[in-house]
Formats: C-alpha cells, structure tokens, sequence
C-alpha cells in the first residue's frame, strides 16, 4: 500500500473555498431527519402533536397533546435520535480518522480491537455491578487497554507498521472475544447473562437523557479533537517518510489520533453495545461525495453517520412490533455497501500496492 | 484423566451389570419354566416426545433428567427424590433455592454435574451414575442425545412449551417411575380446572377482557410473551387479553410499543430473580400506563417450580391469575387449595410462611387487590 501520488493535487483541489450551501444543505438533511424521527414510532402521535411539544419549551402554547403523548416523544423518542446521531457521528469521524492514518480503506473500529477491548470492559461491568456510569467506565479501561496491547504488540518488530497493528488489531479482537465468552459462560443465566447478551447485541432502545449526558461529552470532545487535527491527518495519510519530511511527528500523532478514536469508540459501545460497520461505510460513502481531504471528509463523515444510524434505527424501531436488532440492519447494509464500495473505488481513490 | 479412570470402570461394571441380568433373567425363566409368560410381559414401554418407541424392562430405579424443569416434574410424580440420580445444575438451583429444597433436603446431594453449561450431556459422569433412563430435550438436535445412547444408555426426550406436552411429561413420567395413577390423577386435575376456567370465561365479552402484558425481562430488555406462547393460553384462561397478541413467541420490544399497548395489568416472572414491580413503577415512561396508574403490576409466584412455565403445579398459577385479573370472580379459596394439592403432589403440609413466601406476598403486598391472598 502507497500514498496515491495524486494526493497532494486532491488536497489542493479540496482546499477550494467551502461550499458554505452545501454544508447547510447537508445540516439541514440531518435536522429533517432528526425531526421526522421524532414523529414515528409504534405509538401513534400526529407530527403536529410532536411539535407542538417541541414547541411549548420555547414559547408557552395550550397543550392539545395527552401526558404519555408528551412522555413518549421526550423521553423515549428524543433521547434516543439523539443518541442514535451522536454515535453515528462519532462512529463515523472514528472510521474516517482510522482510514486516513493507516491509509487503509479496510480498518475501522473493529479491526484495531477497540471494539473487542470495550466491549469486554462492558460486560464485565455488567458482571460485577450496574448502571451506565460503570460500563462507561470500563468500556473506555478496556478500549484503552486493548489498544496499548495492539501498540506494544506493533512496535515489536516489522517493518510495515500498518500490517503489523492490524494483526495485532486482529489478535487482541481475538482474546478479548474469548473473555467476553467467558464472562457469558460465568454470568448467571436468568439474570445477568440476558443483560450481556443483550447490550452486546447493540441497542439505542435503552437511551435515556442521564445515558446521553454521561455519553456525550468524551465523543463531542474527542471528534473535535480529531476534527482540529485534519490538516495532520491528510499529511498521515501521504505516508509516513512525506509525513515527516513535512515535519509532522508520525508516531505521537498517529497515537494521539487512535487515543480520540479509542474514546469515541468505547463511548458508544457503553451507551448502544457493538454497533458494527459504521465507521467502515461511512466515510466511503462521505469520500464519494467530497473526496479523500480530511479537512472535508471528517465533517462530511459525521453528518452522513449521523443520518445513516438515524435511519437505520428509525428502521429497527418502527418497522415491526419488536426490536429489530440493530447490528443485523448494520451488517446486512454495510457488508453489501461495503463490497460495491470497495470494487468501485479500487485504484481511484486508494491503491494496493 | 481421573475421569477417564473412573468412567471406564464404570461402563465395564453397566455392562456386566447388563450382561449379568440377561443372564440372570433367562436362568430364572428357564427353570420356573415361565419362558411363554415372561416372553409376553411388555416391561415398561412409552412413547417419547419425538414419536420413539423406549423400552424399559421394568420401572426406572434411577433417572437422570436434563431439561431444568423436569427433576421437579420427576419429584411430583414420584413425591421423593430417592429414584433421582442426577439433574441439571439450574434444576438443583432451583429447587434448592424453592420451596421444594426444604420438603426434599436431600436433593442437595444428587449429583448436578452431568452436564455442562448448555445442555450437552457430560456422558462419563452420566455413566457413572448408572442410570435406568436419561431424560433430555428433543429439539436441541441429535447432538445433545447421540452422545448418550452411542455409550448404551437409554434416553428418552421432552418438548416444552404447551399444557399438552406439559402433561405429556407427567404421563411419561407416571410411566416410567411405575404410578400411572398420580400421573392420571394430577393430568385429571389439570382438565377439570381448565374446563371450569374456559366455561367461566367463554362468555366474556371482550371489554371485559383487560389487557394482560407478560414480561420475561423488564431489567436488561423489555422481552414479552406473545401469541402461540404458554403466557398467552393461560392469559386468556384467566379471562385476560394478551395485550402484546401481534407479536408471536417471546420478542424483545422498545418502550413506546409498551406505552402503545397500555396493559390493564403486568406480569413479571420469577426467573429474573431481581425485578420487582417499582421497576415498572418508578420508569416515568411507564407512568401512564393503566397497569400503573392501579397499582397492577404483580411478580409471579414461585412455587416447587416457577409458575409461569407449564408444570405440575399450573392450575393453581391460573387460578391465582384469574383472581388477579378478575379480582372476585372466583369464589374458591387459593391458599386452601395450595394447602390440599401440596399434600397431593408432594406430601408436604404447606405453612402459612410457606405459603406467603410461595405467592411472594412481600413483594406483591403492596398491589391491588394482593390482600385476597392474604392469610385469614
């Protein structure tokens, strides 16, 4: 795998002027989105009725909705679009970030082990106490400590820094995928095990405002980390001999990179479980559209993941009387996508070498 | 390896214990020249749930049963644990933790480690307790029962799900363990009280149905009981209306959809051991709920076995429903008739704090109309 040697001209090609329109259209998609989401579910409330409750916290109108109308759309409904966007965000900026510092099209999230790593400090805080605030933490212990795992493992030996952190990506998924089924193999089968199984499965039903509250601040900061170093990831992605050569500190930047990915990462499998693919799909979906410029492509990923896990949600809790499970709607998506994706941009945006 | 040491030995000794018997029994036929008689007795035969023939030469002396409800079916049947030679570890739990651990406390000593986690039998250990018949489900696949009857034992499978095969356990087990009469007795109970109950309740108009939503879990997912579930049949025995009827089975649903369903009164099983009905009460989604709103949220009862699957005890769980839902439509007095089918089923004289710990009057104090299941 190479830097494309047309890259620099791209950049330069990217560094046109924003097209301020275009952004405010892409905005306004993901508010609609976000409107319309409010308005279904399997509790029938007119769009008028909806907004009419949105309304009434900014000016005071005569209520011409029920209490449970009014409960469901905010305490049901809005934290969970929410939520459903913030990750999809997050997911989305995480996958782009990854793409870009290994320059590799394939990796995200899961490939590195992060997802592995949390979701075992999820299940593991599931085990031995409750509530969200230990999940959280520990999902983010174990993110974390996955990925100073797949580092100490990389730096080893090879020469090829990208392969050798992907298998060790590989690896780690590998053994924190044997303890979580240890964990399920201890856990007690009518009480405990369904909580794992269940969280582990990827969810946004359980979204409450306390859940988002705890959520939201470590994805919004570290996406905007990520978003102020986009300059530093394009100059990543030409390699790393241009990289330095540019006078970037590869190492320190990669990691601090992969550190705000771990975060975001770690967060939303708290709040929502193993929710696959997005940060895999998205950003080729976003680099379609504006291309492989960071500067554009990091924004661009996070609105189209915020109105593609809204969807996909909005999918999974209206379509039918139960749940459907939202990593079958991901992976039944994403893998097709994915793979078209994958042949149509073979050798136009990314190359192997 | 210890394992291997001891099970070989063991297989040798079923073998020659096999061996031994045949031999015994055709001496014994030769010279009281009963050969023709002999030749004539069926033994013990049955059919299992999935249509196979078993044969027995007599009844079980010793039984292995793996489907988690089953030891506490076999102990019905047989009113005592001798003849139980092995169960599953969650059975063991269960009885130990119930009311059923303190009628039978030497049920604590019958070995539960024949099998693994899953359900896929632990075939040495099975062999070394030399069983006459092991019991297992039928629709776990070959895999789970192969394994046993490669190694010579005899196994016999179980459906679950409905009264009819809930009772086709009772009379496989009345078969096997020689009481056809308890068997019969305990399925002629069952009848009549289902006959009453549908009678009772044929001329219900749907308005004066409530709306019955069952909870398998309330704490990690909201899971239901929907149509073609047993929750379903008894909910509509007691009179009640499944209010989660559009799905079918057990299926996970979001909150909305509850909100959508408004239930009249909610059920919660007992095998979530923590869940209690301020679970319910105290998610402000759920305050608008009429189930909520009336304080009708009850936690099912746990008697030898849980009651909210099918079992021995089941008509006693419809009627304590029926007098839930239907709060005075019933006459008849539950705790009496606890008192009177404990003494039948297991020979146990029930106590009041049996009684109460059984229809968790404690948890479910607080609940409409709980107090009819108060001590007089």
């Amino acid at each position: 795998m190479s830097a494309a040697t047309e890259t620099p001209d791209r950049i330069g090609a990217g560094a046109r002027l924003p097209r301020y329109a275009l952004w405010g259209g892409a905005v306004a998609v993901l508010a609609v989105c976000a409107a319309y989401s409010l308005g279904v579910g399997r509790y029938p409330i007119s769009f008028e009725r909806v907004y009419g409750i949105l309304v009434s916290h900014l000016v005071p109108i005569d209520t011409f909705w029920s209490v449970s109308d009014q409960r469901v759309v905010e305490l049901i409904r809005a934290p969970r679009v929410l939520l459903a966007v913030l990750a999809g965000t997050g997911l989305a900026v995480a996958g782009a970030t990854l793409q870009g510092v290994f320059r590799n099209p394939l990796v995200g999230p899961q490939i590195i082990g992060v997802s592995s790593g949390a979701a075992f400090g999820g299940a593991l805080a599931i085990l031995l106490f409750s509530g969200t605030s230990a999940i959280l933490g520990l999902a983010v212990a174990f993110g974390l400590a996955a990925i100073a795992l797949v580092y100490w493992m990389s730096r080893i030996a090879g020469r090829n820094p990208v392969l050798m952190l992907v298998l060790s990506g590989v690896v780690v998924s590998a053994f924190f995928a044997a303890l979580i089924a240890l964990i399920k193999y201890v856990a007690d089968p009518d009480d405990k095990l369904p909580a794992i199984v269940f969280w582990l499965m990827g969810s946004f039903a359980t979204a409450t405002f306390e859940k988002l509250a705890l959520v939201a601040p470590p994805i919004v900061v570290a996406s905007l980390l990520l978003f102020a170093m986009r300059f530093r990831i394009n100059v990543l992605s030409l390699g790393d001999e241009e990289a330095e050569g540019l006078g970037v500190r590869v190492e320190a930047s990669r990691w601090f990179a992969i550190l705000c990915v771990t975060v975001i990462t770690a967060s939303v499998v708290a709040a929502a479980g193993i929710v696959g693919w997005v940060g895999l799909v998205v950003p080729h979906l976003a680099r379609m559209v504006v291309g492989p410029d960071h500067r554009l492509l990091i924004p661009a990923s996070a609105l189209v993941g915020g109105v593609y896990l809204l969807v996909i949600d909005d999918v999974a809790r209206v379509a039918t009387a139960s749940e459907i499970p939202l990593g079958v709607i991901t992976a039944l998506i994403g893998a097709p996508v994915f793979a078209i994706l994958l042949r149509k941009t073979q050798g136009s945006g990314w190359k192997h070498d | 390896m210890s394992m291997r040491k001891r099970s070989k030995p063991g297989l040798k000794r079923l073998r020659q214990t096999v061996a031994t018997a045949r031999i015994a029994a055709c001496a014994i036929v030769a010279a009281t020249s009963l050969c023709a008689a002999a030749m004539a007795d069926p033994g013990v035969q049955f059919k299992d749930q999935q249509g196979r023939d078993i044969t027995l030469k007599k009844p079980a002396e010793r039984v292995v049963t793996i489907p988690i409800p089953a030891a506490s079916t076999f102990i019905a049947i047989d009113g005592k644990t001798d003849r139980l030679v092995g169960m599953h570890e969650r059975s063991k739990t269960a009885i130990m933790d119930g009311i059923l651990g303190k009628i039978f406390p030497k049920a604590k000593d019958i070995p539960s480690d024949i099998v693994g986690k899953g359900f896929a039998p632990n075939v040495e250990a099975i062999l070394a307790v030399r069983p006459d018949l092991v019991f297992q489900w039928a629709n776990l696949g070959d895999e789970v029962v192969k394994p046993m009857t490669n190694a010579g034992l005899t196994v016999a499978t179980f459906n679950y799900g409905t009264e009819e095969l809930s009772q086709g356990w009772i009379s496989i087990m009345g078969t096997v363990l020689g009481r056809p009469e308890k068997a019969k007795a305990l399925i002629d109970w069952h009848n009549a009280e289902r006959a009453v109950l549908e009678k009772k309740m044929a001329g219900l108009p749907k308005n004066k149905k409530p709306r019955v939503l069952f909870f398998l879990r309330v704490l990690s997912e909201l899971r239901v009981a929907g149509d073609g579930t047993y929750n379903d049949f008894y909910i509509g025995l007691a009179g009640g209306r499944n209010a989660a009827k559009e799905v079918t089975k057990f299926k996970v649903v979001n909150a909305e959809q509850v909100v959508a369903w408004n239930p009249d009164v909610i059920l919660l099983t007992a095998h979530e051991h923590k869940s209690r009905p301020e679970d319910v009460y105290n998610n402000p989604v759920f305050a608008g709920l009429s189930a909520v709103k009336n304080k009708r949220v009850y936690k099912v009862p746990l008697g030898g076995y849980r009651w909210d699957p099918p079992s021995q005890e089941s008509p006693l769980m419809w009627k304590w429903l029926t007098k839930v839902v239907h709060p005075g439509m019933l006459k008849d007095d539950l705790r009496a008739e606890m008192v009177e089918k404990y003494r039948f089923i297991y020979g146990h004289d029930l106590t009041d704090d049996e009684i109460d710990s059984i229809l968790l009057l404690g948890i479910n104090k607080a609940q409409a109309n709980y107090s009819q299941f108060a001590r007089k």
